[in-house]
């Protein structure tokens, strides 16, 4: 049986989530001015992040979820397990992520997006992580980008825990190279 | 010519592939189509149509099919040389299409831009190392293939070892004597023109560890070549190469090579020094090493719960 997975040092507490979750909507609010976006939320992750954001804004909107099969051996291709039900054709489409790294799955979700022929799409993730990155995506809002650590919390899990913490935290690494990385951040503060 | 009605000929920057073509063109009595007369014939037949495929898959598909069918109408009415354009690719598997690739020894080739451009051999060594990558950047961007890989053609000529007239005899000979069936592709490469990517299959990766990450750019349709190009990095005072570089995967979409490593972080110093040779020698060149650690968050993050 495997360890169950503990926390490591605090990246982001609630407070600094919370203001940073405002000031992105405040922005997306200006930058949407006389316009309604539709917000596709990509489940699980985003979900708590989507609900503190769409909180924050002061122009209508429309929200919707779209969740992507995982990879898995066996698995050719991904798909669309669940798919938004709203028409998107000339809409202003705002992707609503928890992370981006790889930026695979984020790339695959915007070529599928572009072929419904929405007016705009744009994408918004509560944390970046350009170091892992792969395909090329652009991140047009986020709350925090981070170095190459694994984090959890605020909607990001390890093996389905973490989830529901309104804080950011490392995994416990017992190399301490996430601590490092942290304090070169000004970071890492314990739990 | 035999039953060739066309020929395509692809060559290494300043390999005397052009020479080869017009000389060709003259004892056959054909039309050479290079850059400006591809222009002009498809300004004259399809208008509008793009001069290069897209970059898009499916729209790079499409422009193949259509391209391939403009030239197999032409060719019925006249025979013609197709001077590079992709043309190895257009026309692959097509039994009247004849595929030549002409290659040089660097050196020779060096020796010809210090002639043409009046340069050093230091100067020289660059510009050529700059014109072969935009080469193999552009067929691989645009037409998906290691161009250099001498299964795509009938026939592979080194201008090292012939004259160009001794050469477009040997061309015609081959020509004469081929059994008229196009050459079967080489097996890091599927055709276009057929539905399924078997081939990928049957790529042979060094480590299983390159085997799953192409899995996981298939799982989210990106599209990749295994090592398919191999950057000199340092040479002896006679020219050859005595240490080069090939990145695990090249990725066209985003114009960007990977290098995949298992090993510890502690043990990649060669690797990294390897990679920062590379940069400096062709800043162009977008490349990104994925380290274990990095590996191990992606498979993680792939097989987990997202």
């Amino acid at each position: 049986m495997t360890a169950p997975a503990r926390l490591g040092s605090l990246v982001f507490s609630r407070e600094e989530v919370q203001k940073r979750v405002r000031e992105v909507g405040e922005q997306i609010s200006r930058d949407y001015e006389g316009r309604r976006p539709l917000l596709i939320v990509i489940l699980r992750g985003a979900v708590y992040f989507a609900v503190d954001l769409s909180r924050t804004l002061s122009i209508p909107f429309d929200i919707d979820f779209m969740a992507l099969s995982p990879f898995k051996p066996g698995l050719q291709r991904v798909e669309i397990e669940k798919d938004v039900d709203t028409p998107l054709l000339g809409r202003d489409l705002l992707i609503v992520e928890d992370i981006v790294d790889t930026g695979l799955t984020l790339n695959f979700l915007v070529r599928s997006l572009e072929k419904r022929f929405p007016r705009s799409i744009k994408v918004c993730s509560f944390l970046n992580c350009p170091g892992r990155r792969i395909a090329e995506v652009d991140i047009h809002y986020f709350c925090f980008e981070i170095p190459d650590i694994y984090v959890v919390g605020y909607g990001l899990d390890f093996r389905g825990d973490f989830r529901n913490l309104p804080e950011v935290y490392t995994l416990y690494d017992p190399t301490g190279r996430d601590t490092q990385i942290l304090k070169k951040m000004g970071k890492g503060g314990k739990k | 010519m035999g039953n060739f009605s066309v020929v395509t000929i692809s060559r290494e920057v300043e390999s005397l592939g052009d020479e080869i073509a017009l000389k060709l063109s003259k004892r056959l009595g054909l039309t050479v189509i290079d850059r400006e007369g591809w222009v002009s014939f498809l300004e004259k037949e399809k208008p509008g149509f793009p001069v290069e495929p897209p970059l898009e898959e499916d729209k790079q598909r499409e422009w193949m099919v259509v391209a391939r069918e403009l030239l197999r109408e032409k060719a019925e009415k006249q025979a013609f040389i197709l001077l590079g354009r992709g043309g190895q690719r257009i026309l692959e598997g097509l039994d009247s299409a004849f595929h030549l690739l002409v290659v040089a020894p660097v050196k020779m080739r060096l020796q010809r831009i210090m002639e043409k451009y009046h340069q050093d051999e230091v100067t020289a060594s660059r510009i050529l190392a700059e014109q072969d990558l935009q080469r193999e950047r552009f067929l691989l961007r645009h037409f998906g293939i290691d161009w250099k890989n001498p299964l795509y053609y009938h026939l592979t000529l080194n201008t090292g070892a012939y004259q160009v007239e001794e050469a477009c005899h040997l061309v015609i000979e081959a020509m004469k004597k081929a059994t008229g069936k196009a050459p079967l592709l080489p097996a890091k490469q599927a055709s276009l023109f057929e539905e399924k990517n078997f081939l990928k299959e049957t790529v042979v990766f060094s480590h299983p560890s390159e085997e799953e990450f192409a899995r996981i750019l298939d799982f989210y349709n990106i599209r990749w070549l295994y090592e398919p190009r191999t950057f000199p990095l340092a040479w002896d005072s006679e020219g050859n190469v005595i240490e080069a570089f090939a990145p695990d995967f090249y990725l066209p979409d985003f114009d960007l090579f990977i290098e995949l490593t298992t090993q510890r972080q502690k043990l990649t110093w060669k690797k990294n020094k390897k990679v920062r040779r590379l940069k400096e020698l062709y800043p162009e060149v977008k490349i990104k090493i994925i380290y274990a650690r990095d590996y191990q968050h992606i498979v993680r993050k792939f097989g987990g719960t997202k």
